[in-house]
């Protein structure tokens, strides 16, 4: 906080001598003032209740009866319960499933449309926004049912080359995949325009002399594109991350008989899906909480190891 | 100074909204009179909340309802768990049958109605019913405003193609027990090569499993849903209709369910009297080829709901006046004729206001009597804190077999063992 006040303070000095120590107190203040609304609210409604998330982690938290103090038994109850390690199972595999191809599929998008005799290239990158700002409840109710066994249109289509009907929500791998597709329709072409916005900072000329000396699309993808857009694939990949460890709407709303364990076998219930269960299903609030840290710890532990890997991997200036 | 007046709005914004945010849970407490004349009530979407308080302001026009529709049945219960944890409650909530336990294990939430008048009341409510808000220490938290009540519809077409009888007398004698259920499926199944049941959790475990006189706990509450006759019986007969292959595999309520009745895949469907206007709704072309039959066992309930008045109720007196008009036997019996939910009252049972009921959808079916009738034979059973759980995980593990993915032979351990870990005993 300090050093970040120091110099706008040093930058008025001259202009503005401090001479009152009305006028200076306000100095002082001002900066924190401006800030303030962010953090005031980040407190009220980030902060706080992350921290009354530990406390209540300690405690048989009933919502409308009694709180017993339980010390870790929530959490020694957590890792030995299977369910949780099964959700967590399907949240890593649902977020690998999902995010590599949309990562990979964006980025060749991205090259694309940075073509430079692309025509219509506005009405394209436009319309890849479109299914980001369709709602998530109505994706997984249409993709449910073209995914459905046996009135879906998927099912239709390969029952018209004499492939036997797939019940995709009812298995593992199915839901998994099934989740992973919506996922990635859903980031595939907001994560492109945050690669396509990066692209365009690469000088033309780049491609043009890679062009003069002979190297064709694929080369000039590989060897200007990619090293170009690597700062920008490490926040991706740590943002995927991060939502990918909370995908919730999705397996939520595929598995309609058995909304909150996303099916008889919890076949793609993700860890937050589980915390829901628990706490608003179950109403254990305390063993929910405690689920709510585990996955906190899980993020952090994330975003410390891409963190690591990025630092790790920077490409050396030439 | 420009810079100290606007610091001073940005400390005023964030100091009003600081201010707003702690105080939110106890800034309702001013609002609203107690004045007797009026009160908040929370129901739930699509049941026609509206009209059942216009209704009551015809028999007391000076009293203003301030009516709230949360959302659907269990919205409405999570709302009403965050309520009452925050504080802030309304004056009278309609609660579902499934998610009555959890309150109930919590009666402290919640006013002892024998202290406004239950006791007086209480005998004119099915036993079994008024039994599932009665709390362990005797305390009575919620009146039932209606029941389910169970039936099997079924498809008179698609039984005359498979050379079953189509007159509903008949059909009921066609099963008698459970089993003689299943050996029809399998005449339908094969005279037709479709399709007999929806599924086996819903329309048989569900159904098996709310016929005996003890559940998931013994009547001195301890649990016994591993040991119960009952519950084994009614996990077998459902596994056996699955080994049987007369069911469609659709779980109730998705999408597939719709579609599948819609198409007439499945011919039967086990059917509370509130399923028939989703039937109605879902499938409006098959008007006319629907009928509906006693279940086998002859008895069954599925849902029914209950009007409570929290304890920081402020017009705890108003409520109570709604509930006593509006819940009588008379009263009950008039909703029926107008929104044809079952009365919960056995006075009106042989009234020929309920009994003349018919509905055409139904080959005019006489609702009103085969559905009460299904009614008198259930005995009152303890319903524990863990009932839903337990219910859920044994339905779940029928489900898996169902679709294909589970082993039946280790079925029911899997359940037990699942129970077990859930419920975290």
């Amino acid at each position: 906080m300090t050093t970040s006040i120091r110099p706008a303070k040093k930058a008025l000095a001259p202009s503005a001598p401090v001479k009152t120590t009305r006028a200076g107190l306000t100095e002082i203040v001002a900066p924190y003032a401006y800030i303030a609304p962010f953090f005031v609210l980040f407190a009220i409604f980030g902060l706080i209740p992350l921290l009354f998330t530990f406390y209540v982690a300690l405690f048989d938290w009933n919502p409308i009866g009694e709180h017993v103090f339980v010390g870790l038994d929530n959490f020694t109850r957590l890792l030995q319960d299977g369910r949780f390690w099964n959700a967590a199972r399907n949240t890593v595999s649902i977020w690998v499933l999902s995010t590599v191809p949309q990562l990979l599929v964006a980025l060749v998008l991205a090259h694309l449309l940075n073509h430079v005799r692309l025509r219509f290239a506005v009405l394209f990158r436009m319309s890849m926004l479109v299914p980001y700002i369709t709602s998530v409840a109505a994706t997984a109710i249409v993709f449910a049912q073209m995914f459905d066994r046996d009135y879906g249109l998927l099912n239709w289509l390969l029952g018209l080359v004499g492939i036997g009907p797939i019940d995709f929500i009812q298995s593992v791998a199915g839901s998994h995949a099934l989740i992973a597709v919506m996922i990635t329709w859903r980031w595939f072409g907001y994560t492109a325009l945050l690669y396509l916005a990066s692209l365009q900072a690469v000088p033309r000329t780049i491609y043009e002399a890679a062009a003069v000396d002979g190297a064709g699309n694929v080369r000039q993808f590989l060897h200007i594109s990619i090293p170009a857009l690597r700062p920008v694939i490490v926040f991706t990949i740590v943002t995927s991350t991060i939502y990918g460890l909370q995908t919730f709407t999705e397996p939520l709303l595929i598995a309609r008989s058995a909304p909150s364990t996303c099916g008889p076998i919890r076949q793609c219930q993700t860890l937050t899906l589980f915390l829901f269960e628990q706490g608003f299903t179950q109403f254990k609030f305390g063993y929910a909480a405690a689920i709510g840290v585990a996955l906190f710890v899980m993020v952090v532990a994330f975003a410390a190891l891409n963190y690591f890997l990025s630092t790790r991997t920077r490409p050396e200036r030439a | 100074m420009k810079f100290r007046k606007v610091s001073a709005v940005v400390f005023a914004a964030t100091a009003t909204l600081s201010m707003a945010a702690c105080s939110g849970s106890s800034s309702g407490t001013s609002s609203g009179g107690s004045d007797g004349s009026s009160f908040e009530f929370w129901s739930f979407t699509g049941i026609n909340a509206k009209g059942s308080a216009a209704e009551y302001k015809k028999i007391k026009p000076n009293v203003q309802i301030k009516l709230t529709e949360v959302g659907n049945a269990q919205e409405t219960a999570q709302a009403l768990t965050t309520a009452l944890a925050g504080g802030k409650v309304p004056d009278l909530v309609l609660i579902q049958g499934d998610d009555l336990p959890k309150f109930v294990q919590q009666p402290q939430n919640f006013v002892d109605l024998r202290t406004m008048g239950a006791d007086k009341i209480k005998g004119d409510y099915l036993d079994w019913v008024i039994s599932q808000p009665t709390a362990k220490d005797g305390s009575i938290i919620g009146i039932p405003t209606d029941v389910g009540g169970m039936a099997i519809a079924y498809r008179t077409d698609l039984f005359k193609e498979a050379g079953l009888p189509t007159d509903r007398e008949e059909v009921g004698k066609l099963w008698p027990t459970w089993d003689a259920f299943i050996e029809t499926g399998k005449k339908y199944t094969a005279a037709t090569g479709k399709a007999f049941l929806d599924n086996a959790s819903t329309s048989i475990y569900s159904q098996v499993v709310n016929q005996g006189q003890e559940k998931y706990y013994d009547p001195a509450g301890n649990l016994v849903y591993d040991k119960s006759p009952q519950v084994k019986a009614a996990f077998d007969e459902a596994l056996k209709a699955v080994a049987a292959g007369i069911t469609a595999k659709q779980s109730s309520f998705t999408d597939g369910w719709s579609a599948a009745m819609k198409k007439g895949d499945f011919a039967v469907v086990a059917a509370p009297v509130w399923l028939l206007g989703a039937i109605r709704d879902n499938a409006p072309d098959t008007k006319g080829k629907w009928d509906i039959a006693t279940i086998p066992g002859g008895s069954g309930n599925w849902g029914g709901s209950f009007l409570a008045i929290p304890k920081g109720a402020k017009n705890p007196k108003a409520a109570w006046e709604y509930i006593a008009a509006t819940q009588s036997p008379q009263g009950q019996l008039d909703h029926f004729a107008q929104a044809r939910s079952l009365p919960a009252t056995p006075s009106v049972y042989k009234d020929p206001k309920l009994t003349s009921v018919k509905d055409p959808f139904f080959s005019g079916a006489p609702i009103g009597t085969i559905y009460t009738n299904s009614l008198l034979g259930l005995k009152p059973f303890l319903i524990g804190p863990d009932s839903t759980t337990i219910g859920t995980e044994f339905g779940n593990a029928i489900q898996n077999v169902e679709q294909g993915k589970g082993d039946p032979a280790k079925a029911w351990d899997a359940a037990v063992t699942n129970i077990k870990n859930a419920i975290g005993g």
